[in-house]
């Protein structure tokens, strides 16, 4: 199996990190500001000492000059939880090049700045439903398992924004990346709403392939849904594929409005566009990566 | 409505076809995509390989279906019926005439005539032949016997207006002789009713019916009926006539002109219905003289007369005679002859004479040019016979132009010479017992009379002058007459001895060269104003002018009768006519192109 990301790709991304607008609370160390006081050399305030306290932390300065025991704290610092929503339904299934593939090294890349930075990254594939990536990964040791394990997931079935709900509301606040193409019936926004309603801070890439925004064909054909295998004619013409293309256009500035709304980051992003610049230019420019 | 062509009728096969062709099934290649909800739901079939499925409403095959049924109607040349009744042959006499240049019908009564004429045309079916013959002077067939509407269009459209009255009656006898016993055929004048007398050869009627179409309306105008100069002893002056044939006061300016310059400018009035005659200067040495209404009335042909005011060559005309006044007299009734009179005695052959008239005397050798002989003496050379008593005396050829008004009926001749021996020439006068007057145009035009005009009482008679006039203007016509001539009215010019060019100028600036050396007949007279006859003499160039005016108080009047006096029909059967036919299948076959215009354009948008 050829690996998900060349090594050159993983070298550049080691530069890069993911980029929070808070400070986060994680179930261990790390490298991120927490909400928390904590060891660290970055002084955050003083407090009255307190018995029980460790005294090492005791300021003798201010208790030379004060004549009390002062307490000097330090901001905490902590891993980041990252967790990675990847959809891998039937109609990410599809373009040159495929949508699903180009997913996975996005999430692998996204995944990979995280681990770097250890963070902690939590893998979850959908299509109708939740599939868990597995157990919660960290440091750079774990991408290679992660990569594997996204390698590993079919893309198939029915997209169920809904049915993503109630797996993004048992999150602890921290970032969530969601990687779709935005096509399914349902509507996404829901899912938006629980990621705001967990205080989760993170963007929605929509993916999408050139022969989706760039119709390559015309004339009659028997159109059947990549996901739900239902199927009907049609005739394209300039004016049925101007309807298309008008019913795209809306469908993607309908999830972009949703998700400023909840305040996530978004960005529109094509299968021809090499994973090197969509991580480096395009996420840059949303502020999802530093 | 009916149909020309019902066999057209099996194109209409094309409907169900199309419909059919929307029943198959196309086959569809099958596309995956990502999100079918994303798709419209619209289909077109534009192929079919696959039987069958339901049909579906499309703009499509509603749009293809109307212009095959286009086609279709089209292709059946439908014909709505029209307002004329037709014959099978119908011949148009369309009068081109002075009158149909009036302006009361806009733009003018002939294109009026032309526009109902191609209308006419226009409705004529497969099967019907149509002649258009236009009246005018001289009438002609300007299409015979076609259905060629193009060729009609064209040849109706090219007729011009001739400033000539309309000869009806030669037009009517061009028709008759294109139409054959037992024709279904029908004539349509279309006309101001202008035309000149029919003859009455016409009395037994026609092979077909004719329809008097009237085209006019009006009477109102002005016109210059007479224009003539006259010499006399003090000075020389023009007389002019002026008519008003409308209902209305009319006030016109009169110009005055001579060789074009401006004399004089005169406002008139004119009561309805009157005339007025003015005399008007004419300077010494001009050569015509012009009068232009500025009356702006409907017929521009009348306001505009010429005449030409210098007087023409006299001809030196010799009378050898013991003694004849009733021959002195007549002769000298030709302003234009200069007459000597001598004695027999007293004859010598001269060439300074034009004419020579030899009365009672015959020299031994005849003058080499007319000569008009009477009673050659006996044993002369062309003495005939021993005189016969003469009983009642007849025109050899009642129609001869020689004998025009001449009437012989009281004429009386006691006795004559025996012509019948005399080759001469043809008889022109003769009686039971002998020819009593030949001519004959070799190698001159030359007159005998048998007879002494003291045994016979023609001198006393009316036909005696009339008769001088036509033989002598036969002999002799005037080199270039100074007269006014009716448009389209022949002129006869004589050429001058050793003329090595004659040639004719018109009004219009146009030349036409004339023969030398012949009497020609000039007929190209139809534009109105002075014409101009240069002959080259000796290398000098001589000039003499005639005048062509229309001058005729039955075209002026203008207003077009309501009926028209017309021959009866001869026809033994019934004439049958059906209505016209209007085809309207060039406006079907347009809309069928609009459609497929639309069709097309709705194709290309997708509908």
């Amino acid at each position: 199996m050829a690996p998900l990301l060349e090594p050159a790709l993983l070298r550049r991304l080691e530069a890069l990190a993911l980029q929070v607008r808070r400070a986060v609370s994680g179930q261990m160390g790390g490298e991120r500001r927490s909400r928390r006081r904590g060891q660290s050399v970055e002084f955050a305030d003083y407090r009255n000492y307190t018995p029980g306290d460790d005294f090492r932390l005791i300021d003798w300065n201010a208790y030379a000059r004060l004549d009390r025991f002062m307490l000097r704290l330090f901001v905490a610092e902590e891993e980041l939880p990252l967790s990675l929503f990847v959809d891998l339904s039937g109609s990410m299934d599809w373009g040159k090049p495929n949508k699903a593939d180009t997913a996975r090294q996005l999430a692998g890349a996204i995944a990979y700045v995280a681990l770097a930075a250890l963070d902690r990254v939590r893998l979850t594939v959908f299509a109708e439903g939740e599939t868990s990536g597995g157990a919660p990964s960290r440091g750079r040791r774990a991408a290679a398992t992660l990569f594997s394990r996204l390698q590993s997931f079919p893309a198939g079935g029915v997209t169920n924004y809904e049915k993503l709900v109630w797996p993004i509301g048992r999150q602890r606040p921290g970032m969530t990346v969601l990687i779709t193409d935005g096509l399914g019936e349902s509507p996404l926004d829901p899912a938006l709403r629980a990621l705001q309603r967990a205080h989760q801070e993170g963007a929605v890439l929509q993916l999408l392939a050139p022969q989706e925004l760039t119709l390559d064909w015309s004339g009659d054909a028997r159109l059947k849904d990549a996901e739900t295998g239902v199927e009907r004619e049609f005739t394209a013409t300039p004016l049925t594929q101007g309807s298309y293309l008008k019913l795209l256009a809306q469908r993607t500035d309908d999830i972009e409005r949703a998700a400023h709304r909840r305040g996530l980051r978004f960005a529109r992003l094509s299968t021809s566009e090499p994973i090197d610049e969509m991580v480096q230019i395009t996420l840059r420019r949303i502020g999802l990566l530093q | 409505m009916t149909v020309l062509a019902p066999l057209a009728a099996v194109l209409a096969i094309t409907l169900p076809v199309i419909i059919g062709l929307y029943f198959l099934k196309i086959r569809r290649p099958t596309r995956v995509v990502p999100a079918l909800h994303l798709w419209p739901s619209q289909i077109r079939d534009r192929q079919a390989n696959v039987p069958w499925q339901r049909l579906r409403p499309s703009w499509l095959l509603f749009l293809q279906l109307l212009a095959a049924a286009a086609l279709v109607a089209a292709a059946l040349q439908p014909v709505l019926p029209a307002g004329a009744s037709l014959a099978r042959h119908s011949i148009v006499l369309l009068d081109a005439s002075a009158s149909m240049q009036a302006t009361d019908v806009t733009p003018s009564r002939l294109a009026e005539a032309k526009r109902q004429v191609n209308a006419v045309i226009d409705q004529l079916g497969p099967s019907d032949r149509m002649t258009v013959i236009a009246v005018g002077p001289t009438s002609r067939i300007i299409a015979s016997v076609t259905g060629d509407r193009d060729a009609l269009h064209r040849a109706v459209n090219g007729i011009t207006p001739s400033n000539g009255p309309a000869d009806l009656s030669s037009a009517l006898a061009l028709a008759a002789g294109l139409v054959r016993s037992g024709d279904d055929a029908r004539a349509y004048l279309f006309s101001d009713g202008i035309v000149q007398p029919l003859r009455s050869s016409f009395a037994a009627g026609l092979p077909f019916p004719v329809e008097y179409h009237r085209v006019g309306v009006s009477g109102e105008n002005v016109g210059l009926t007479s224009l003539t100069v006259r010499t006399s002893a003090q000075a020389r002056a023009a007389y002019l006539h002026l008519q008003n044939f409308g209902q209305q006061v009319r006030s016109v300016s009169l110009e005055w002109r001579a060789d074009g310059h401006l004399l004089d400018v005169r406002p008139l009035t004119l009561p309805p219905g009157q005339g007025q005659d003015l005399v008007l200067p004419v300077p010494s040495d001009a050569i015509s003289v012009t009068a232009r209404l500025g009356a702006g009335d409907i017929f521009a042909v009348d306001d505009t007369a010429t005449a030409v005011a210098r007087t023409p060559r006299a001809f030196k005309v010799l009378l050898v005679t013991p003694g004849n006044v009733f021959l002195e007299q007549a002769l000298r009734l030709r302003s234009d002859f200069q007459l000597d009179v001598v004695a027999p005695a007293a004859y010598h052959a001269s060439s300074a004479y034009a004419m020579t008239v030899l009365d009672r005397f015959a020299p031994s050798l005849l003058p080499d040019g007319p000569v008009l002989i009477v009673d050659p003496p006996v044993g002369s050379a062309l003495a005939g016979g021993p005189a016969v008593g003469i009983g009642r005396v007849r025109a050899v050829d009642a129609g001869d132009p020689l004998l025009a008004n001449v009437d012989l009926q009281d004429v009386h001749v006691a006795r004559s010479e025996d012509l019948r021996a005399s080759t001469f020439g043809r008889p022109l006068i003769g009686s039971l017992q002998t020819p009593l007057v030949l001519v004959r145009d070799e190698p001159f035009r030359q007159v005998l009379v048998g007879f002494d005009l003291h045994e016979s009482d023609l001198p006393l008679r009316i036909a005696f002058p009339i008769l001088m006039q036509n033989l002598s203007e036969w002999m002799l016509p005037p080199s270039v007459p100074s007269h006014s001539f009716s448009p389209d009215e022949p002129v006869t010019i004589v050429p001058e001895p050793g003329a090595t060019s004659v040639s004719v100028v018109r009004p219009d600036g146009s030349r036409r060269t004339l023969a030398t050396g012949a009497i020609a007949t000039f007929a190209e007279t139809d534009p109105t104003g002075l014409y101009t006859v240069e002959q080259v003499i000796a290398g000098q160039v001589q000039r003499s002018w005639f005048s062509v005016n229309l001058f005729s108080d039955s075209i002026s009047q203008l207003k077009p009768p309501d009926r028209l006096t017309l021959p009866p029909t001869r026809a033994v059967a019934i004439q049958a006519t059906h209505r016209g036919q209007l085809e309207i299948w060039p406006w079907i076959a347009l809309a069928a192109l609009a459609v497929v215009t639309a069709e097309w354009l709705a194709f290309h948008r997708g509908l």
